[in-house]
């Protein structure tokens, strides 16, 4: 009889593992980022940070040597003006590598959680964003300089015009802080949680899109705000604003796209559907904007706001790169974790590592 | 079906979460006693069943049929299954509302992890899970904090760095008195049985497990388990059945018994 209740109790705990923990881990915290230069892509997939020759679609490196599958990397990592690749994970270490052979230049260890968002860095720093409320500010060779707490996790890059750093964070602000300092100027609450970067506009003018299908103008030298909900989003907006050819483009989760007049925020042209979530900020290419939707379309539009779709495979969630005429998507739920393909819809090729 | 339920007991808790001042503890705590009420009728059965049983197991006539089949288990298997049969009373029927509660756990474990949303991926899910989707996103994200504890990690609190796990040890202690007052104390006369070695056993094994999940998940499921625990001493309680002698040692037991 003991051996019985043992057994049930043994069953029972191995369900509640199985019910609770392991359907919980297996689930991805989030979608791959790449970025990439002339040479080589660079994506940020899993286990691993990987490098992929431009031309071949072959694997160049790949960081770190072991694989740790509960620490994935998903935020793009970011190349610095002095030749390093920036790369953030769920370890809690922002890692500075060597885009040639992915060798270690150092390590910040500094944060608390993990790192979504990918950096931003200007000429001579590096501005990490992190689920543990707070903004990182580093050097370009990983001293920290200061750091910021905001009120709940920061998920995206920050954006700078040299002298300030802006950024949103799911506590529903939008901060303005000294580049230098990390000194607070300004601080605006808006009406729901900021998922994204924020866009520069003309004339100083800052746009920022909030969960709830709302987008708002801000004026970046006092953090007033210019325009508010001149317009509202059918669906939530988890894309950052993006400015191409005078008009600011907004998506949103029903894959609808908006063209703003940056001015007033009324729209200004008709509005496309693509017929699918769009999770992430466009790309701009060769004078084109480009977006991966959810149902795996790249969707493009070019100047004379005229879209074009090309069927992809797998989940586009995560923001395209582009190297030359190659566009670089890392989609989830197919075997490729890169595809390499043209703006006609040719695809050069697709990177799945070797086991 | 599975995603159905932790999708309906997610929106529950936001629902309630909206309406309580926006206290997620406080939605898991007032969920967990709309859970109680949903089962109680269930959870009385299950009261009544188990006293029935354990009346039963205190008998003279369960008493003599240990005696005289001590060495033959099959033969004593069969004879207590005759008298279950006779008593009416079904050996399982005190196990049912156990294996309804602890798919509403998983469930609730879940839920709580899904409506916390703590990465991209989750929120997306989450986003997509909620009925009212642009009053949620106002909502979003949900405070998750609760007396000293985030419920979305497993709690601790530190003292000169060390990580002392208090809930869990709560939730180790009360689950405890729990199984340890509302098991009839045995029948003194009788030999001791499977029965009694096997309520035994519940009653270190369980404040292990329910400590050990206390201790490895979220805490708010430390908080449902702690209010589950207590609820269920106010059922058996208000049905007459909480023998807090258990809880004294057993000499002192016998000592008021005579």
């Amino acid at each position: 009889m003991k051996t019985k209740l043992s057994l049930i109790v043994l069953a029972l705990a191995s369900l509640a593992l199985l019910v609770s923990g392991c359907a919980q881990g297996l689930m991805p915290s989030s979608w791959p980022g790449v970025t990439a230069d002339a040479e080589r892509a660079y994506v940020a997939a899993g286990p691993f940070v990987y490098a992929v020759n431009l031309n071949t679609g072959a694997e160049v490196w790949h960081f770190p040597e072991k694989a740790s599958t509960a620490n994935p990397f998903n935020a793009a990592p970011v190349l610095t003006v002095d030749g390093q690749l920036i790369v953030a994970g769920f370890n809690k270490v922002l890692s500075s590598l060597d885009p040639a052979d992915g060798s270690l230049n150092w390590e910040f260890e500094g944060a608390h959680d993990r790192y979504y968002g990918s950096v931003l860095a200007t000429e001579s720093m590096i501005y990490a964003p992190n689920a543990d409320y707070n903004l990182y500010a580093l050097t370009l060779d990983g001293d920290l300089v200061w750091q910021f707490a905001a009120e709940q996790a920061i998920w995206a890059a920050p954006v700078s015009d040299g002298e300030r750093v802006y950024f949103g964070a799911l506590d529903r602000r939008v901060y303005a802080l000294d580049a230098q300092t990390g000194a607070l100027v300004w601080e605006q609450t808006l009406n729901s949680a900021i998922l994204a970067s924020l866009a520069f506009g003309p004339e100083g003018t800052l746009f920022v899109s909030t969960l709830n299908g709302s987008v708002f103008a801000l004026d970046s030298r006092s953090g007033r705000t210019i325009w508010a909900q001149p317009f509202d989003a059918e669906n939530q907006i988890w894309a950052a604003p993006v400015m191409f050819h005078d008009n600011l483009y907004i998506v949103d989760m029903a894959g609808l796209i908006y063209t703003l007049d940056p001015a007033r925020g009324e729209e200004s042209l008709p509005r496309l559907d693509a017929d699918s979530a769009i999770v992430s900020a466009p790309l701009i290419a060769n004078e084109v904007l480009v977006f991966g939707t959810e149902e795996g379309t790249m969707f493009i539009i070019d100047q004379a706001h005229n879209p074009q779709t090309v069927r992809l495979s797998g989940q586009l969630y995560g923001a395209p790169a582009v190297s030359g005429d190659l566009i670089l998507f890392a989609p989830l739920e197919t075997d490729d974790l890169l595809l390499a393909v043209t703006l006609e819809g040719i695809q050069r090729w697709g990177f799945s590592p070797e086991d | 079906m599975w995603e159905a339920i932790v999708n309906f007991f997610t929106n529950t808790l936001i629902i309630i979460y909206q309406y309580t001042g926006q206290n997620f503890g406080v939605a898991i705590v007032l969920f967990t006693i709309l859970i109680r009420l949903l089962t109680h009728p269930l959870m009385a059965r299950q009261i009544k069943s188990t006293q029935k049983m354990q009346e039963l197991q205190q008998s003279k006539e369960w008493g003599d049929i240990q005696k005289k089949y001590k060495d033959n288990r099959e033969q004593l298997a069969q004879e207590q299954m005759k008298l279950y049969q006779k008593e009416g009373v079904s050996p399982f029927g005190s196990c049912l509302p156990t294996f309804v509660q602890l798919p509403i756990m998983f469930a609730l474990y879940q839920s709580v992890m899904r409506a916390l949303a703590s990465s991209p991926m989750q929120l997306l899910i989450l986003t997509r899970a909620v009925w009212t989707n642009g009053e949620m996103s106002n909502l979003i994200p949900l405070n998750s904090q609760f007396l000293w504890m985030n419920l979305g990690q497993p709690e601790r609190i530190y003292i000169a760095g060390l990580g002392i796990p208090l809930l869990a040890l709560i939730v180790a202690v009360t689950t405890f008195i729990q199984t340890k007052v509302t098991m009839p104390p045995p029948n003194p006369t009788n030999p001791p049985d499977q029965a009694a070695a096997m309520n035994s056993s519940m009653t270190m094994m369980m404040p292990l497990m329910m400590g050990y999940f206390a201790l490895t998940f979220a805490s708010g499921l430390a908080v449902y388990i702690i209010v589950g625990n207590l609820l269920s001493l106010v059922q058996y309680a208000l049905l007459g059945r909480v023998y807090w002698s258990n809880l004294l040692p057993k000499s002192k037991r016998q000592e008021k018994s005579k």
